[in-house]
C-alpha cells in the first residue's frame, strides 16, 4: 500500500489523511473512539442494531466532510462524537439528518488549539474520569435535565412535561447544569473536551 | 422578561438541540446577532462536547469496523474522490495471480468444467434470472454485485464491491456453513472462457460471516464463486462445483 500507518497521529495529521482518501485513517479513528462512539449510540438509542446505524452514518460523514474539519474549533472526537449523538437523537425521533441544523460540522466553537496528543488514551481516561466527577457533582435535578435532552433527544417542553415543572424551570437547570459543567471542566484545562 | 432576556433562557436548550424547529430558528438568529449569546453558546458547547464522555465505554460488535470501511469505500464522494488512495484490512488473505490451467493436475479440469457449466448456464439464464447476479452500478467507480447460495449453500450470500479505482474488491459474506478443520472457503474469478482463477481463501466467523478483501482487480472477470478448499492455502483451481456463485456487473 505504501501508505504510512496513522496510528498515534494529531487530529489536524490524521485529518489530513481522512481527505486524502486514506481509509486506514478512517480505521485509526474508529480504533480511537469506535467504542465510546458506539457507547454513545447505545445510550441514546438503546437498540445495538440501531446504534451501529448510527455509527456508521456518523464516521461516513466524517469521512465525506472531513475537509471541513477546523482544530481551531474543537476535536476531531468532540466532533465525531456529536455526529454520532445526533444521528442517534433523528433515529429516535424518525427525523432525516437533512432536518437537522448541522451544528456538528462546526462543534465546539472553543479557542483550544489543535491538540498534538499522541497520548491520546491516556488522555482521553483522564478527561472521561473528569467529566464523571463534573456530572456526579452536578445537583441531580440539573443533571436530569441536561440527560434527558442531551441522551434522550427530548425538548425542553417535553422534559417540561415529563417532570411536571414548569418550562422556565428547565430552562434554568439546564443553563445552570451547563454552566457549572464548563466551569468545572475549564477549571481543569479541559477546554476542549 | 426582554426579547433578549427570553432569547437568552433558551440558548442552553438550543446548544443542546432541546428546542423545537421554530424555536431553534428565532434562537439561531438572535445568536447571530448577540455577541454576548455567541459567548454563552461557545461556553455552554464546551460543556456539550464533554457530554458524550460521561458514557461508559463499550466494544462495538465485530464486523463494525469493516463495515464502516466498506460503507466509507462504497460512498459516493469516496467514488468520484481522484485523490483516493487503496486501503488494506485485517483480513487474512491470500492473492494469487492468473492460473495456469494446463499445469493443473489432472483431476481439476473435470471440475473447471463444471465452473465452466455455470458460467454457461449463467450465461443461457438457466440459473435464473432472479438468483445470481443483479448488481447495480453506483457510480462509475464502484460497483455492486451479488452472490447467491445454492444446494449446501442455499442461506449463504455475499455482497460484492468492487472498488474499480483501487483494483480491488471487498466481498462481505454471511451465511455460510461452518467448515470441517482444516478447510477453507477459497474465492475464484471466472473468465467468461470459463477460466477460474483463485483470489484468496477465508474462514468465516462463527456466525458465518466474513469480509474478505480480493486485492486484484476484477477486470476481465464475469464471475465470482466460491467453493471449499484444503486449507490453509486453498487449491490453484477448484475441486467441486461451486454452491455460492454471481455475475459481477
Amino acid at each position: 500500500m505504501g501508505s504510512e500507518a496513522p496510528r498515534g497521529l494529531a487530529d489536524a495529521d490524521l485529518v489530513a489523511k481522512l481527505v486524502a482518501g486514506n481509509h486506514e485513517a478512517l480505521g485509526e479513528l474508529y480504533d480511537r473512539y469506535g467504542g465510546l462512539a458506539y457507547a454513545v449510540a447505545l445510550r441514546v438509542l438503546g437498540d445495538p442494531g440501531r446504534a451501529e446505524d448510527a455509527v456508521q452514518e456518523a464516521f461516513v460523514k466524517i469521512w465525506n466532510h472531513a475537509a471541513s474539519f477546523d482544530a481551531r474549533r474543537g476535536s476531531l472526537r468532540t466532533w465525531l462524537l456529536a455526529s454520532v449523538r445526533n444521528r442517534s437523537v433523528d433515529y429516535l425521533r424518525g427525523r432525516g439528518a437533512h432536518e437537522r441544523q448541522e451544528l456538528e460540522l462546526q462543534p465546539a466553537m472553543a479557542e483550544a488549539g489543535p491538540r498534538s496528543d499522541p497520548w491520546h488514551e491516556v488522555s482521553l481516561s483522564l478527561e472521561r474520569s473528569a467529566v464523571r466527577e463534573a456530572m456526579s457533582s452536578l445537583p441531580a435535578e440539573q443533571r436530569h435535565a441536561v440527560e434527558l435532552a442531551y441522551f434522550g433527544g427530548y425538548s425542553q417542553r417535553e422534559i417540561a412535561d415529563m417532570t411536571r415543572v414548569p418550562l422556565g424551570t428547565v430552562k434554568g437547570r439546564m443553563r445552570l447544569g451547563l454552566e457549572k459543567l464548563s466551569s468545572y471542566l475549564q477549571g481543569r484545562g479541559l477546554v476542549d473536551v | 422578561m426582554s426579547d433578549h432576556d427570553e432569547l437568552e433562557s433558551s440558548v442552553a436548550a438550543w446548544v443542546l438541540g432541546a428546542l423545537e424547529a421554530g424555536e431553534a430558528d428565532l434562537v439561531r438568529t438572535h445568536i447571530e446577532e448577540c455577541a454576548s449569546c455567541r459567548e454563552t453558546v461557545m461556553r455552554l458547547t464546551r460543556a456539550i462536547g464533554a457530554l458524550p464522555l460521561d458514557v461508559a465505554e463499550i466494544t462495538p460488535p465485530a464486523g463494525l469496523r469493516e463495515r464502516i470501511l466498506i460503507a466509507a469505500a462504497a460512498s459516493p464522494d469516496t467514488a468520484t474522490a481522484t485523490a483516493r488512495t487503496r486501503f488494506d484490512t485485517k483480513e487474512p488473505r491470500r492473492t494469487l495471480g492468473p492460473t495456469n490451467l494446463s499445469s493443473h493436475r489432472p483431476s481439476t479440469m473435470a471440475v473447471f468444467a463444471a465452473v465452466a457449466a455455470v458460467v454457461l448456464a449463467l450465461v443461457v439464464g438457466l440459473a435464473a434470472g432472479d438468483l445470481i447476479g443483479r448488481g447495480t452500478t453506483a457510480s462509475p467507480t464502484v460497483v455492486r454485485s451479488a452472490l447467491v447460495g445454492h444446494q449446501g449453500l442455499a442461506g449463504a450470500r455475499a455482497s460484492v464491491i468492487n472498488l474499480k479505482g483501487d483494483g480491488v474488491a471487498l466481498v462481505d459474506f454471511s451465511g455460510l456453513p461452518q467448515l470441517d478443520p482444516g478447510r477453507v472457503y477459497e474465492v475464484w474469478l471466472i473468465t467468461a472462457a470459463g477460466r477460474a482463477d483463485p483470489a484468496g481463501v477465508f474462514v468465516p466467523d462463527s456466525n458465518g460471516s466474513k469480509f474478505v478483501l480480493v486485492s486484484k482487480s476484477l477486470a476481465g472477470y464475469t464471475q465470482m464463486a466460491i467453493t471449499s478448499e484444503v486449507g490453509p492455502s486453498g487449491a490453484p483451481a477448484p475441486t467441486q462445483n461451486p454452491e455460492l456463485y454471481g455475475n459481477l456487473t
